[in-house]
């Protein structure tokens, strides 16, 4: 069943074009990873989902939460959805948690809003941080977000994404100010999570091989668009977009020590500077003049989809 | 065996009561590469702090060239530092010719006013930077060719040694693998050696032929990269390479890890 569609979804800051066209789905209990470098998108359309974005944004298409659209809930409904349907996690968990709240307070806002009484919600929320590995939890919610270093608060954050039983996380890039190790066990905890509670989630990386190793299926965005979506196990043998290709080809881990590296020409685009016809057009090295004139859509190709003149020709 | 360019021995930093760097030594030879890693708190970017004078330690000894306590000029005419977000280096009232004067200004005194001018468009060309952007302002400039101009200004002292602490972590994908290129053609290019600050392995494999891993501000491995990344000895060492993502990875929690 799809949890989350988004059908045709453009967003726009005056003239501005940051999204375009974003057509993507998530099933119920799915993993989506979205890929890509800064300025392709992938936090603006995460945004969309929770109607997070920028004053004076206008919205084109649709952003469906089991089928009713998110733009046009009323602000009561949207808050409802907010807090307990959905919920967030963010790269910096210093910027997420009140500094000046005990972790407690924290943990328990959204309980308690929902009318749940301060021992019982005190009591989940300990159980809980007890699950996603953080020890001594009766000390840790008595305890202030600077008491606590950044792996751990990361785990508060997402213990209390967990808390509300949510359908959806989203998270954006969870683990990209942590350190390697500490990336690991806090990916492994929001695995083990989202499976054990058959949440859906909707992961933004830059890390090809983390979102490969988290998701299901990986969406890669670059200017705004979704240009290939494909299974995360066929990322390396399946991807087939041009963009897709460098990206993969152009990690220092690609070729053997001593051999330069492929790097892909130029800048990556923003939705604004973009050509007119393919977004990758200007920095592919495949590109042909119908590229530059005329826009790909996604289109089904191997086991998943690219907007792309070119691979669809060959095959 | 020759003097080694960069020899460090037995530094320790402490701050108050918190030891940053205990202990620690290595060397790095004229025209060698060297890759400190470690996570945070590690004490990799104090060792590159006190190497390059920003810092002082508590104790041990830093020898530059077989010399130690070298002046400030005298060092940095030695050792140069490119740091990680470009962002934040850059003067961003001063074109990037004007940076680069400068340096040379300071550094490359028998050069007069044209002899600058034409060691600038040299420095450009080895950055792969346009002619043309000479005059531009950092503003005016994408993350990735701040960090060309970043190293530009690093190697305009001709410098014996490059210490770049984090130097790519900051770029995308797309944009990292060009500069990687391009420190790579440097030293081939100027003969220069790197002292490379990082958390990233599979930058470490690329750029460089000797690995130093720390942790809690020691050392707890060294050796050639290949050695230490493909049979490390270290628990601590395996650790951090297991936990980087790589085809077939599963992550795992610390506990349940076999």
């Amino acid at each position: 069943m799809t949890l989350l569609d988004f059908e045709h979804l453009g967003v726009r800051l005056g003239e501005r074009p940051i999204l375009r066209d974003v057509t993507l789905s998530v099933r119920a209990g799915e993993a989506v990873g979205l890929v890509g470098e800064s300025g392709s998108g992938k936090s603006m359309t995460v945004k969309s989902v929770v109607r997070l974005l920028p004053d004076g944004a206008t919205v084109d298409g649709s952003v469906r939460f089991e089928g009713i659209d998110v733009h046009a809930m009323s602000p009561a409904e949207l808050r409802r959805f907010r807090s307990r349907d959905v919920a967030m996690v963010f790269q910096d968990p210093r910027a997420t948690v009140n500094p000046v709240r005990t972790v407690g307070d924290f943990l328990t806002e959204v309980l308690r809003d929902q009318g749940i009484g301060r021992t019982e919600a005190t009591r989940r929320a300990a159980g809980l941080l007890s699950e996603v590995g953080v020890g001594d939890a009766e000390r840790r919610l008595s305890q202030r977000p600077y008491e606590l270093s950044g792996g751990l608060l990361q785990r508060v954050v997402i213990a209390a994404a967990l808390l509300t039983e949510p359908k959806l996380i989203l998270a954006d890039e969870p683990t990209t100010a942590l350190d390697v190790t500490t990336q690991e066990e806090v990916v492994a905890i929001l695995n083990e999570q989202r499976h054990r509670r058959s949440a859906a989630l909707l992961f933004i990386t830059h890390d090809l091989e983390l979102a490969a190793a988290v998701c299901d299926r990986i969406a890669v965005m670059y200017a705004g668009e979704v240009v290939e979506i494909l299974p995360a196990g066929q990322l390396h043998a399946g991807a087939r977009h041009p963009y897709t290709r460098a990206l993969l080809e152009s990690r220092p881990g690609a070729v053997p020590p001593g051999e330069r590296l492929r790097t892909v020409p130029g800048v990556p685009q923003s939705a604004l500077t973009a050509p007119a016809g393919c977004v990758f057009a200007d920095r592919c090295p495949l590109a042909t003049d119908g590229c530059r004139d005329k826009r790909p859509v996604l289109l089904p190709i191997g086991a998943g989809l690219a907007a792309c003149h070119l691979v669809r020709e060959d095959s | 065996m020759s003097t080694p360019l960069l020899e460090i021995r037995d530094l320790r930093k402490v701050f108050k009561d918190f030891v940053a760097v205990d202990r620690v030594s290595f060397t790095v030879p004229a025209g060698g590469s060297l890759a400190v890693v470690g996570e945070s708190g590690s004490g990799k970017t104090t060792c590159a702090r006190i190497v390059t004078g920003l810092e002082r330690a508590t104790s041990g000894s830093v020898l530059l060239d077989g010399r130690a306590g070298l002046g400030r000029r005298q060092r940095a005419s030695v050792v140069q530092m490119v740091f990680q977000d470009p962002y934040l280096s850059l003067d961003r009232r001063q074109t990037v010719r004007d940076c680069l004067d400068e340096v040379l200004a300071h550094h490359d005194r028998a050069r007069d006013r044209r002899g600058r001018a034409a060691r600038i468009a040299e420095l450009l060309d080895l950055v792969g930077l346009g002619q043309g952007l000479g005059t531009a302002l950092p503003r005016h400039l994408s993350g990735g060719q701040r960090q060309r101009v970043a190293i530009a200004r690093a190697l305009a002292a001709n410098p014996k040694l490059l210490v770049l602490d984090e130097a790519v972590a900051a770029l995308d994908v797309s944009i990292q693998a060009q500069i990687l290129n391009l420190l790579v053609d440097a030293r081939a290019a100027t003969g220069v050696a790197y002292l490379f600050i990082t958390h990233d392995l599979s930058v470490v494999r690329h750029v460089c032929e000797d690995v130093v891993v720390m942790c809690r501000g020691r050392v707890v491995e060294s050796g050639p990269v290949a050695t230490v990344l493909d049979t490390p000895s270290d628990e601590y060492t395996r650790r951090l390479i297991a936990s980087v993502p790589r085809p077939g990875w599963t992550p795992a929690r610390a506990v349940t890890r076999g």
